[in-house]
């Protein structure tokens, strides 16, 4: 009931959103007399959080050794550019 | 150099990871980065790994073989296979390792907006547990540590168990 005030929810609606993250380990269910006060388990989701910021630190460090890359092909682009430019004035003059 | 953007990392359903990340460059260089092996060498292994074999035929039906080499002489070998390639724009690949079952299917989305391109990888796994299996791997710790633990649970009953499944 307590949690269900705050939300423009029906009681029912929300009894299923905690039996969802009740299953998933996020929160369990402890016993008071007619309340079953519930507790948010911090373990599994700070697990979660800590496998996907290992990921993107893995793949994060490829990508900037991809930057590097692309610096590299963006700068001999404009070189190659410039040479060609270089050679048709050149032509041109004659 | 400066970063161009930072990488984001999503899970939109329970077999998908989704990676988002921005390149200060034109999409045919980013697709290129992707699809040359001159250029797949310089960057896409981990820091301090070789790539001694980089094989990429870039056709519907053709694919990759990518052999990637760390300092202790640890080689990881994979392979993939293209459904569909429109470059520079999108690229649909299945993807596996030599080591370890299950495969995944990576569709990648190259789209340029002023001069920057943004890429957005979808990965999508047989299973939401083999999925987890590579989130949970350990990626910070090396790729040779991190792809020993993938191998040893990818070899767990649990693994098997999902990916037969699947």
């Amino acid at each position: 009931m307590e949690l269900a005030e705050p939300f423009a929810m029906s009681q029912p609606a929300i009894s299923k959103h905690l039996k969802v993250l009740e299953r998933a380990g996020l929160i369990s269910r402890g016993r008071d007399a007619q309340r079953r006060p519930r507790r948010l388990e911090a373990k599994p989701l700070a697990e979660a959080t800590e496998w996907l910021e290992s990921y993107r630190q893995f793949w994060e460090a490829r990508f900037q050794q991809l930057d590097a890359v692309l610096h590299d092909l963006k700068t001999q682009n404009l070189r190659n550019q410039i040479n060609i430019k270089k050679k048709n004035t050149r032509r041109s003059k004659r | 150099m400066k970063n161009t953007g930072t990488l984001k990392v999503t899970t939109p359903t329970d077999r998908e990871i989704v990676l988002t990340r921005v390149f200060d460059a034109p999409r045919h260089l980013v697709f290129d980065a992707f699809t040359k092996p001159e250029l797949l060498k310089r960057w896409f292994g981990p820091r301090g790994w070789s790539m001694p074999i980089c094989e990429v035929d870039p056709r519907v039906g053709g694919g990759f073989r990518f052999v990637l080499r760390g300092h202790d002489g640890k080689a990881v070998g994979m392979r993939g296979v293209y459904r569909e390639i429109t470059p520079p724009e999108r690229s649909v690949h299945m993807e596996s390792f030599d080591d370890y079952p299950g495969e995944s299917q990576v569709t990648a989305v190259f789209v340029e907006q002023e001069g920057k391109t943004t890429l957005t990888a979808t990965v999508l796994y047989p299973s939401k547990e083999v999925r987890d299996i590579v989130l949970k791997s350990g990626m910070e710790h090396g790729a040779a540590e991190s792809y020993d633990k993938l191998a040893e649970l990818l070899a767990s009953p649990e693994a098997q168990g999902s990916s037969q499944a699947a």
